[in-house]
């Protein structure tokens, strides 16, 4: 497993997964030095965070999990690499696990990038003291965590599919829904793509919408569609034919 | 000869299921219009008593503009796609075919295929209020025009850029995830100054800059257009 998932890192080593990586910490980190927040300080960085987080948690960590499930089979659709990954002396199982956790690793890379672009920029600004850690470590968690079923369901598509495109517009399609789903009280909680944002936003008595959900209805939809699009990909990736 | 070409293309990419995506785009984006409406449908018409027509319209925009922007980096991805896939360049290349009548038969195929799913859209769009029971003499004919063709025009420059990246790069990744990231910063585009071509397509849904907007997009997309062919003609086939 762990041979396995250094071989994922070297075929990720050479792709434009580090050109996308900086693209929400970017927006985070420029949110925190140079937008007018009205308090500066504690308070000061939940608002960075908050803005930063919507930006990112509505549209681009949703879609950024698509597009690196899809960069890692790219490799293996591109010239016969499934044939030659599984004639190798390994399990198919563990060859899907590792892809899900090398995934589940640059999702976690991700999120961290993004806490620490956002606590450079409000240094910067000159915001000190006051970090509020708890509360920032446990949203980014969240979303985190809210990304592993999505990151099941693309890994699925991205190894089904053998075109590049196929995968990423099955993630848009259901993607785009959360400009709408998000404002719902009633169905934002159901929907795995809004999960990301509902998780990434930390809960509070003015939240609006689907904002204030309690947090064990929200892990039991991340829980039950992490379960069912994990063993759905994984009894097929076992099963079909190379 | 351009004709024959543009058939082929359309040979090439039927089998990619590239038609179901031309019609599933409007259709999905009116779909999601009627759950909005049909879950809420009180609420909306309530919001929209005096402008029935103009609400519709209006939650339309919202979700057409993203549809148009993975749809047009998709296509041109697909149809350049296929001859990345297997050598499929020398062989086409080969062929008493000019390289510019190659990049327009699949430029002119892309740009058929997205003006199809604008109509598309204008037509289910209308379907949609007619099932609603809007009353058709009160359609803002204009409005629902300007709304499905004005974003297309404003949008050729990243029709333009798509085609160019999609044939200029082998690797598919490339163009795609420039298409998907273009998509999320268009959706802010309305917060950008206005010389931003991302603002554009949203400039061309307002009536008093959609003529400037659209027009600007056209001239910006036969630029780049004309510099992607430049680019297509003198590269190297691999």
């Amino acid at each position: 497993m762990r041979r396995l998932l250094s071989a994922e890192w070297l075929k990720l080593r050479r792709s434009i997964v580090w050109l996308l990586l900086p693209v929400s910490p970017l927006i985070a980190f420029a949110v925190a030095w140079k937008a007018p927040l009205e308090a500066i300080g504690g308070a000061g960085w939940m608002e960075a965070y908050i803005i930063s987080a919507n930006v990112h948690g509505l549209m681009f960590l949703p879609l950024l999990v698509g597009i690196f499930a899809a960069l890692l089979c790219r490799f293996e659709h591109a010239s016969g690499g499934w044939k030659q990954l599984l004639a190798l002396p390994v399990r198919p199982g563990a060859v899907y696990l590792s892809k899900l956790a090398a995934l589940a690793g640059l999702v976690a890379l991700l999120q961290l990038l993004l806490g620490a672009a956002l606590l450079a920029g409000g240094l910067l600004r000159g915001m000190d003291g006051g970090v509020p850690w708890a509360e920032l470590g446990r949203a980014l968690l969240g979303g985190w965590v809210a990304c592993l079923p999505l990151a099941a369901l693309q890994l699925w598509a991205s190894f089904a599919w053998s075109s590049f495109a196929a995968p990423l517009v099955l993630g848009t399609v259901f993607t785009l829904p959360n400009m709408l789903v998000v404002n719902s009280e009633r169905f934002a909680p159901w929907y795995p793509w809004a999960q990301p944002l509902l998780a990434m936003m930390p809960r509070s008595e003015e939240g609006f919408g689907a904002f204030n959900v309690p947090a064990e209805s929200l892990f039991l939809v991340i829980g039950g569609s992490f379960a069912l699009f994990l063993a759905a990909g994984w009894l097929h990736f076992r099963r079909r034919a190379v | 000869m351009l004709a024959r070409a543009i058939a082929a293309e359309w040979l090439k990419l039927k089998r990619k299921w590239i038609l179901a995506l031309a019609v599933i785009g409007p259709l999905g984006v009116v779909l999601l219009q009627a759950v909005n409406y049909g879950l809420r449908y009180d609420y909306v018409m309530k919001q929209n008593a005096d402008d029935p027509w103009g609400g519709l319209l209006q939650a339309t925009t919202g979700l057409m503009l993203p549809a148009l922007f993975i749809g047009l980096a998709l296509v041109a991805s697909l149809s350049a796609g296929v001859e990345h896939a297997a050598g499929g360049w020398k062989q086409l290349l080969a062929l008493p075919l000019t390289r510019l009548q190659v990049f327009a038969a699949k430029t002119l195929l892309t740009l058929l295929l997205l003006l199809l799913s604008c109509t598309l859209l204008a037509v289910f769009t209308l379907a949609f209020g007619a099932v609603l029971g809007f009353s058709l003499q009160e359609l803002p004919w204009p409005d629902l025009l300007r709304q499905s063709y004005a974003p297309y025009a404003a949008a050729m420059p990243f029709v333009a850029l798509q085609i160019g990246l999609s044939l200029a790069i082998g690797n598919q990744a490339v163009p795609m995830t420039i298409g998907v990231l273009g998509m999320v910063v268009s959706l802010f585009g309305m917060l950008l100054p206005d010389w931003v071509p991302y603002n554009w397509p949203w400039l061309a849904l307002k009536a008093e800059t959609a003529l400037r907007a659209a027009a600007a997009g056209l001239g910006g997309g036969l630029l780049l257009l004309a510099a992607g062919c430049m680019h297509f003609t003198r590269k190297d086939v691999s």
